[in-house]
């Protein structure tokens, strides 16, 4: 056995529980949650079923973990993971697979695969069969600070922008300050308008905030590719960052998988409960909102529709926010099928965006959105991170549909009643 | 070998073996899984009405919209045979009687009539779900020889049991003693397949539902 | 009137008419077209120029801006190029010059802040520092424009 596949075998030995354990013997093989899987519905390729996603953890689990599965090992009736396997395996668990979690809510026994998915990726990870890019944004979240390669002076730069753009200042390193906000690296570089629009939003709120300089980034790429020691360290620096300039809450953006790192996994990987509260934007401005301190002006008179990002609605929890902000801003928003946390995943979450391999399944799997907005015909549609208006963008320019992606955060501060003449559109 | 010897050894010795193996390979495999534990979440949990384990323990047996489109047919003849197994096991007068006899507990039994039909019904339903495996593509893709094992060892009981109560096939007692030899087979196989679901299932729905119920999503 | 802040140039931008707000963002566009190669967003700012540009031909623009834009998109989790996305920005700007207009859009203003966005990804590529003289080069250039 290679040591890489020794070390996957160990890792995935450990972060095998009672309830994987009690999942990989309840499945009966029905195939449901293939039909939950947009990879599989859009491509009729059994392989992307998502239970067989999961089968190298599976074959551990057997193997290591019960009597007749060892026994079966000893006298060769079973075969234990190659290096191979797991190799082969790298396109079913990277390139076709979002961790959207459609599958563990429709698998009749109760499976959770997704959490299966999540554990798989520790695997593969140290075996060495992770996606290079996913690799790579991981080592530069532990060294730089950002998976993308942003380093303060980046920030500095859009926050001077930005300052140029709404006349207000952008807080950095105020002590004491009510809420801590952190950007995620694709925002920062993609969608300025975001730290934009917090900032003319904080300013109507009346709220004090800051920003971190030793921790503003809040994407966790080591929980994507399932590097738990690395999330660990990408966690340590927000809290600490945040314990620092003693906020009461961190202000998580839009970014999916920022959310769910940060509120969910977080003090699980840190070890302790935090000391500050965590909430997404769109939490955040849903309570100014019940509180009255958002005042907006104007509706938007286009038919729109709303994507819910899976990392924030479906498996973090922030299912109402969203639509309330919708409801101040427009009278004309119709939810797709499917709403909610029901929704269907862009199909780029998880590293599968950034990794090559996966364009051409990507583009395929999107057609499952594409029949959503088919159905549903909006002039324009929302979304609250920043990835899946990229992949969004990127599905719908590809099937040649004409149908614009704005951010919510950024639609609701172009309404905010402001006291400039002539500083937005109504 | 005769025919009432072979009845009473399968009454006799054979059920007891049966139901030791069941009984001990039960709570050992019941044991070998959890008692792998689970770490505890440090995340500070929402409360969601609606939202929690044991909701989703009842509420998982109904399908998500847009499902019954996509998969109708396993739905339907799953829930057809699973619900036919239970009435013909535990509703049928004969099989009350036996479990009175070996834990003391009984209820009222269905008409044998009725519970004749509820066991043609599953033997159809049985036959559809084996056609849907084999027909279906990714049912296909996913079975292994276990699959097609615990099917038939899930089937011989109900054929079995039809064949002696009506008394076709074979000769009354050759028919009965094999009925109760596949039931024996069904029982010894139980906890070391995909079978031991029958346990599983509600303690798996409990931490699927739980997990999401904590972030505040009720599934 | 010399324009000395944000505030009087947006201001002063809202007051130009449809036809002039393109002309001048094509202008702010042009001065960070070295940044970038499609193009897509060359042909968008030379239509943008044209006297006689129909709504067709900024449509057809609009849509070859809108393809430069999307696909230049840094992807989440990849490391990024600055120079391209300074590109990317250049894109956008281009895109604000020949998209359809809607009521009360300022898209000579939006142009403005895209193109200062790929400015400061120039600047961030060369290790510069963050500060650049983009904004004065605009107010320059709508001083120019106003008093044509």
């Amino acid at each position: 056995m290679s040591a890489g596949l020794s070390r996957a075998v160990n890792v995935l030995k450990e972060v095998i529980d009672a309830p994987i354990a009690s999942y990989f013997n309840s499945c009966v093989h029905c195939g449901l949650c293939a039909e939950a899987c947009l990879f599989y519905t859009e491509s009729g390729d059994p392989k992307y079923t998502p239970i067989h996603k999961v089968e190298p953890l599976r074959r551990v689990y057997e193997q290591e973990y019960t009597l007749l599965g060892r026994l079966m090992k000893m006298v060769g009736l079973v075969k234990p993971l190659t290096d191979e396997e797991l190799g082969q395996w790298q396109e079913l668990v990277y390139d076709s697979c979002t961790m959207c979690g459609r599958c563990s809510m429709v698998c009749p026994v109760g499976n959770d695969i997704v959490y299966m998915v999540r554990k798989l990726r520790e695997g593969m990870a140290i075996s060495g069969h992770a996606p290079d890019g996913v690799v790579a944004a991981t080592k530069r979240t532990v060294e730089i600070g950002s998976p993308m390669g942003v380093k303060l002076p980046a920030v500095k730069a859009q926050v001077g922008h930005i300052q140029d753009d709404t006349g207000l200042e952008v807080p950095m390193d105020q002590e004491g300050a009510e809420y801590m906000v952190l950007l995620s690296s694709m925002e920062i570089i993609n969608f300025p308008e975001y730290l934009s629009a917090i900032t003319r939003i904080m300013k109507q709120a009346g709220k004090t905030w800051t920003l971190c300089s030793t921790a503003f980034e809040a994407t966790n790429s080591g929980i994507q590719i399932g590097v738990s020691d690395l999330a660990r360290v990408i966690v340590s620096r927000i809290v600490d960052g945040a314990e620092r300039l003693k906020v009461k809450t961190v202000i998580s953006p839009e970014c999916g998988r920022a959310y769910t790192a940060l509120r969910w996994e977080g003090p699980n990987l840190i070890g302790r409960p935090y000391t500050f509260k965590v909430q997404h934007i769109l939490e955040v401005l849903d309570e100014f909102r019940a509180q009255g301190l958002l005042k907006t002006q104007g509706f938007e008179e286009e038919r729109l529709t709303f994507h819910d990002p899976c990392q924030i609605v479906r498996r973090g929890g922030v299912i109402e926010p969203q639509r309330n902000l919708m409801r101040m801003v427009s009278k004309n928003f119709v939810e797709m099928s499917d709403p909610s946390k029901y929704n269907w995943c862009c199909g780029g979450g998880g590293g599968v965006s950034a990794n090559e391999d996966a364009e051409e399944i990507r583009l395929i799997a999107f057609k499952r959105k594409k029949a959503q907005l088919d159905e549903v015909k909006p002039d324009k549609m929302v979304t609250a991170c920043a990835n899946c208006r990229i992949v969004l963008e990127e599905g719908l320019e590809h099937y040649q549909m004409d149908l614009p992606v704005v951010g919510l955060t950024e639609m609701i501060a172009e309404h905010l009643v402001e006291s400039e003449p002539g500083s937005q559109k109504e | 070998m005769d025919a009432a010897l072979f009845l009473n050894w399968v009454r006799g010795t054979g059920l007891q073996i049966a139901v030791f193996v069941f009984l001990l390979g039960t709570v050992w495999r019941l044991f070998e899984i959890y008692s792998l534990g689970r770490k505890p979440d440090l995340a500070e949990r929402r409360h969601v009405a609606g939202a929690s384990g044991w909701h989703t323990i009842l509420r998982r047996s109904v399908p998500i919209p847009g499902m019954m489109q996509r998969s109708g047919m396993t739905y339907i003849a799953g829930y057809t045979f699973h619900i036919g197994l239970g009435v013909v096991v535990f509703l049928f007068a004969p099989h009350i009687k036996l479990i009175q006899g070996l834990v003391g507990l009984s209820w009222p039994a269905l008409p044998s009539q009725f519970v004749d039909l509820v066991a043609v019904v599953t033997l159809a339903a049985m036959l559809v779900v084996l056609a849907d495996r084999i027909m279906k593509p990714v049912k296909r893709f996913l079975s292994t020889f276990e699959d097609w094992f615990t099917w038939a060892v899930t089937f011989l009981p109900v054929l079995t049991g039809y064949f002696a109560a009506r008394h076709l096939l074979l000769p009354y007692t050759l028919m009965f003693s094999l009925h109760i030899l596949s039931v024996e087979l069904l029982l010894i196989v139980l906890p070391f397949t995909k079978l031991i679901h029958v346990f599983t299932v509600w303690p798996s729905r409990w931490f699927n539902g739980d997990a999401s119920a904590r972030k505040g999503v009720p599934i | 009137m010399r324009i000395s802040n944000d505030e009087e140039f947006k201001a002063a931008l809202n007051e130009l008419d449809v036809y002039q707000q393109r002309r001048v963002a094509a202008a702010f566009v042009e001065s960070v077209l070295p940044l970038c190669s499609d193009v897509r967003v060359n042909a968008a700012v030379t239509a943008v120029k044209h006297p006689g540009v129909t709504d067709v031909e900024l449509a057809t623009a609009y849509q070859g801006a809108n393809s430069a834009r999307i696909e230049s998109f840094t992807q989440c989790g990849k490391e990024t190029d600055w120079l391209a996305q300074a590109g990317h920005f250049v894109a956008k700007a281009a895109q604000c010059c020949v998209k359809p207009v809607e009521p009360g859009d300022n898209l000579a203003w939006d142009a403005a802040m895209a193109a200062r966005m790929a400015r400061a990804c120039e600047s961030v590529a060369e290790g510069s520092g963050t500060r650049n003289n983009e904004t004065e080069k605009q107010y320059r250039i709508l001083y120019e424009h106003l008093n044509r």
